[in-house]
């Protein structure tokens, strides 16, 4: 098949206040292939996809599309004309319907009396059919058309994105840092929409943290640090050590995940699950984890890991069984804070952060108790010394602590995030994918932070759909199936994922 | 980087500079046109002032993204259970603890009522503004000579004055500052306001901030009622009736968002209440009659609104 310059993006520069997000940047996207983008958080991969997608605007620099000049005014124009980007944040309304999220802005052409008439009833029945089709069509027919898309959770609205932009068939693709949302099996979809396309000689975008699924699945590899092109690798010329020192302009020093092979921590146990049910989610789930241990959950997404996260923190009651801190039972999420337990949730905007407040202000909520005078006053001096303190044992990369959190990249709010439970010296870390969208060099810190945590006494529960990471970092490794623990593994340099993954499906 | 820091600013200062544009317009206009200011500015601290504790008060509610239609209401029923009890007992420290206990009361009661049945705080305000309005009606048909409950002029004219109503709301004000700004309650609220689901799992108690916020609201209200009978103390049923609105129109005023959360200002209510009031006294001052000035204040409010929410409607977010 004819390979085509498709999309072509020549000296791009754009700026966010002193932040240089791009700069220089040239880019061509060519028909069938995928051409991967790959960086630290904040090095530009998400800001050129999104200028390509209509979503904002350059400073300066041109573009084409199928060598005309490309401006487009918004990701709506760009969808009709052939350019859809699915996107890293949640971008699906919930208080809708699945159907109407995937014919968002489009139901007119359902109107009973036409599409030139305004008013009059939506042929429900019409768009719900048409929807699920679109659902079909992606391999996501386990969701719904006529469901309310509140009900689901972050990987099933990342499908329904993905079905309502696949529905108009874009000739080229952006995906941003999608998969880590999603399980195997909702990679799975992704990756056969990204073959599919190539075979159809169209053109993917893809944007990934996870640099073993980046190399196995482009066809060109372009590193992107500090809104510069650093190079443009051809899949002949993969190499992981060589990727890795382009992204962070250095060689990773230290270990990524912990070196040692030894599994031990002390007797005392800190939190312990005695017989816990919740309907659909946990069976007779027992679970015991002790001081200075890191526990690793693995599983299917729809395992019951999850909901694990929230029950071990109290925002969720069992219907029968209890939780244990410190052999005290636990009531809820003040309980558990009281007895210095963390929790940092999968779905991070929604969960884990206010993105319409300050850093200080996300950071402090955690440490309420740590900075007040009398447990209620705050002498915002004080605050300050505190977040500040956090800022900078985390390396977050701000223009200061007033600054709002929206405008962080991945990596940076997980910091904050961290920065909130960690500074208030949380006994027990209740971790549910805390590497999600984040970079390789935050990767490695966060692992590094974790077992230091460990080295200092304090327990870790690591929840997580990368068994590497869960095999790299666990004391001891459960896998979870239908909400019970299938196996449990100790601490093992001949642990495999082949070994994990048996007992996972 | 610094224009834009300079345009936040203005935007943040924006209330404060339209307080005082509409003082020095008062000022030049009603000189010009030979009128009494000094008398002008008192009346402006009379009809401003009631507003302003109340709103805020309710700020603690606005600041939780939740919303109080009943507060004139409140306002109404507290004063005429004021009203009745110093009749009773001819006790003006009685009586300002009987318009305190019952507006606080009023506030628990629509808290409570919405946590128990999981209902929008602000859809059991509506029910609640029902309820007050009867209650009205029955306290004064009950206790008053059938139209009115009358407080004798005497027992309240000693505090009738601007020093002693400015003094109630300097008061206030400060402990709301106080609590809003430099207590955990105060950062609790806004960070509840601005995400309560991230909140619930920051160890916030949903229930107990939308009670304390209440409790807040209600001590407003307490004291907009025992201010409003010190002003007028023949109470009717129009006592207080414009209260309610006039609190949310001087909310939004003054630069309070409407979605609550970490952008939420105390100070707010009160420059809303004095720009309002300003903004009627010009009018009258131009023989604008009150229909046409409630027209002028409803397109400002959709103006403010507009200009408040520009900045984030168009907003591009930084990735």
């Amino acid at each position: 098949m004819k390979q085509e310059i498709l999309v072509k993006v020549e000296h791009m520069n754009k700026r966010f206040g002193s932040t240089v997000a791009l700069k220089d940047v040239s880019i061509e996207v060519c028909s069938g292939r995928v051409l991967g983008l790959i960086g630290e958080n904040g090095s530009g991969k998400s800001t050129v996809t999104s200028i390509i997608a209509g979503m904002q605007n350059a400073d300066s620099g041109t573009m084409t599309y199928h060598d005309k000049e490309w401006k487009p005014g918004s990701m709506l124009y760009s969808l009709e004309h052939g350019i859809g980007m699915i996107v890293q944040e949640t971008g699906t309304v919930p208080g809708i319907t699945v159907a109407e999220n995937i014919f968002l802005g489009e139901t007119k052409f359902f109107k009973s009396f036409g599409e030139k008439h305004k008013w009059g009833p939506v042929k429900r029945k019409l768009l719900n059919q048409k929807a699920q089709e679109a659902l079909d069509a992606i391999g996501a027919s386990h969701i719904r058309a006529e469901q309310m898309t509140a009900n689901l959770d972050l990987q099933e609205r990342k499908l329904i994105e993905i079905a309502r932009i696949m529905n108009k068939h874009p000739e080229v693709l952006v995906v941003d840092e999608t998969t880590t949302a999603l399980s195997q099996k909702g990679r799975e979809i992704i990756y056969n929409i990204m073959e599919q396309m190539k075979k159809e000689n169209k053109a993917v975008v893809f944007i990934s943290h996870d640099l073993e699924e980046i190399m196995e699945k482009c066809d060109a590899l372009t590193v992107l640090r500090d809104g510069n092109i650093i190079v443009t690798f051809d899949k002949s010329e993969f190499d992981e050590d060589k990727i890795k020192s382009s992204m962070i302009g250095r060689q990773l020093e230290g270990d990524y995940y912990r070196s040692d092979y030894d599994g031990s921590c002390e007797d005392e146990v800190v939190l312990e699950m005695k017989d816990v049910n919740l309907t659909g989610k946990l069976i007779d789930f027992n679970l015991q984890l002790h001081k200075g241990e890191i526990l690793g959950i693995g599983g299917l997404s729809h395992c019951g890991m999850h909901t694990l996260g929230k029950v071990m923190f109290g925002n969720k009651k069992p219907e029968s069984g209890e939780i244990r801190i410190k052999g005290k039972k636990l009531k809820n999420e003040a309980d558990a804070m009281k007895h210095m337990v963390g929790y940092v949730a999968k779905d991070r905007d929604t969960e884990s952060l206010c993105l319409n407040a300050s850093i200080k202000d996300n950071i402090a909520v955690g440490g309420l108790d740590q900075f007040t005078t009398g447990g209620f006053l705050i002498f915002p001096w004080n605050e300050k010394k505190y977040v500040q303190k956090q800022v900078e044992t985390l390396s977050i990369k701000c223009a200061g602590i007033n600054q709002y959190v929206s405008a962080l990249s991945g990596g940076n709010k997980q910091k904050v995030v961290f920065g909130k439970w960690i500074g208030r010296g949380s006994d027990v870390l209740i971790l549910d994918c805390p590497t999600r969208g984040v970079d390789i060099g935050v990767k490695q810190a966060m692992y590094q932070l974790m077992y230091q945590m460990k080295k200092e006494g304090k327990s870790i529960v690591i929840i997580s759909e990368e068994l590497t990471e869960l095999i790299g970092m666990s004391d001891r490794l459960m896998i979870m199936k239908d909400g019970k623990i299938m196996h449990e593994f100790p601490r093992s340099e001949s642990l495999s994922e082949a070994d994990a993954i048996q007992y996972m499906i | 980087m610094k224009t834009k820091n300079l345009r936040k600013n203005v935007m943040l200062l924006a209330p404060l500079f339209g307080l005082v544009a509409l003082l020095v317009a008062f000022f030049i206009i009603g000189t010009s046109k030979n009128i009494n200011v000094a008398y002008g500015m008192k009346s402006i601290i009379n009809q401003s002032v009631v507003v302003a504790v109340v709103a805020t008060g309710a700020i603690f509610i606005y600041t939780l993204g939740s919303f109080d239609i009943s507060l004139g209401a409140s306002v109404a029923v507290s004063a005429l259970v004021g009203g009745i009890v110093y009749n009773k007992t001819e006790s003006l420290v009685i009586m300002f603890a009987a318009c305190l206990g019952v507006a606080v009361f009023i506030g628990l009661f629509n808290s409570v009522l919405a946590s128990i049945f999981n209902l929008p705080v602000f859809v059991t305000t509506i029910a609640m503004l029902s309820v007050l309005n009867a209650l009205v009606l029955v306290l004064i048909k009950m206790n008053g000579t059938g139209s009115e409950i009358r407080v004798p002029m005497m027992a309240v004219s000693k505090l009738n004055t601007t020093q002693f109503k400015i003094f109630v709301l300097a008061a206030f004000f400060l402990v709301c500052l106080l609590v809003f700004s430099f207590t955990k309650v105060g950062r609790m609220q806004k960070f509840q306001g601005g995400n309560p689901i991230c909140a619930k799992l920051s160890g916030i108690s949903v229930k107990k901030m939308s009670i304390i916020a209440f409790i807040m609201s209600g001590i407003g209200v307490g004291l907009g009622a025992c201010l409003s009978i010190v002003y007028a103390p023949t109470l009717t049923r129009n006592t207080a009736s414009s209260v309610g609105m006039d609190v949310i129109i001087a909310i939004v005023f003054g630069g309070m968002p409407v979605s609550g959360g970490a952008r939420s200002k105390i100070y707010a209510a009160v420059i809303g209440a004095f720009s309002m009031t300003l903004l009627s006294q010009i009018m009258v001052m131009f023989n604008l009659n009150s229909g046409i000035g409630q027209m002028v204040k409803a397109a400002i409010f959709i103006l403010v609104v507009f200009l408040a929410t520009s900045d984030q409607r168009g907003k591009m977010l930084p990735r």
